[in-house]
């Protein structure tokens, strides 16, 4: 093979392995016996199914800067929605984003809500961004993060 | 394991029809991440989380939870509701050993 076409036919099949995008499918969110792994990346496309992430000041989130404790870090959410029938909030995700498994809820809320908030305690191994993302009924996904210091981890 | 103790409070204690009020639901739940070590053995300790809770109100669900191990042991959940007027409250929550407990509580608006 001549050296050109082989260049040629590489970048071709480079070309391609990029251009198929991350699919996630149902059998990677199965969980089984061991410990789940998931990257902050690979779940944000599971999540907006390659939309754009809009960071909002719609979407505040109530988390402490420093955790003492990365066991019991307290977080709420809320996003700011009529929670009507026509607009509403279709569901909030959150992910602490240097967690083994990234993912930590998947809230899918209905306009009987009233109010688009999520209060819980998540587990944190260290210092990391928590990020919240709302999924709007209008197919947009808005987003915050914050940063949380954790002085002992939560995954001991 | 044990059967699974749950718990359901409504915030605040008062409320009429019309209000919005808070739902925590917790769970007393060992939430292991399957990352542990059993101190004794060295084996790993297999996953063992809540990994679903729907909430419903006279049998129409309000809110669908998809969680994993990240959540604290003993997890708490809050949630947001708007009180339609009496009814019945139910928290299905399920493990991913398929353990799952039903908890129920009554809305009595006042007023």
């Amino acid at each position: 093979m001549e050296r050109r076409s082989f260049l040629k036919g590489f970048g071709a099949a480079a070309a391609c392995a990029i251009a198929i995008p991350q699919v996630v499918s149902a059998a990677d969110e199965k969980k089984n016996g061991g410990p789940n792994e998931m990257s902050y990346e690979t779940a944000v496309s599971a999540i907006t199914g390659g939309k754009a992430l809009v960071a909002s000041a719609k979407v505040k989130m109530e988390a402490p800067e420093i955790a003492e404790n990365g066991a019991v870090v307290p977080v709420k959410i809320t996003v700011d929605s009529p929670m009507s029938e026509k607009d509403y909030v279709k569901a909030i995700h959150v992910l602490a984003s240097k967690n083994g498994n990234v993912r930590c809820a998947n809230i899918y809320l209905t306009p009987a809500n009233g109010e688009a908030y999520f209060g819980t305690r998540i587990k944190l191994g260290g210092t990391q961004d928590v990020v919240a993302i709302a999924e709007m009924s209008d197919g947009t996904f808005l987003s915050t993060k914050q940063n949380v210091k954790v002085t002992i981890g939560g995954c001991g | 394991m044990a059967e699974m103790k749950t718990l359901i409070k409504i915030k605040p204690k008062d409320y009429k029809a019309g209000d919005i009020v808070k739902i925590d639901f917790m769970a007393m739940h060992p939430m292991e991440t399957g990352m542990r070590k059993n101190k004794d053995t060295g084996e790993l300790i297999p996953a063992n989380y809540i990994d679903e809770v729907k909430f419903s109100f006279n049998d129409k669900l309000i809110t669908k939870m998809v969680i994993w191990e990240s959540l604290s042991v003993n997890p708490l959940m809050s949630i947001s509701f708007k009180v339609p007027g009496a009814g019945t409250l139910k928290v299905v929550a399920k493990d991913n050993k398929g353990q799952s407990v039903e908890s129920t509580t009554q809305i009595t608006p006042k007023g």
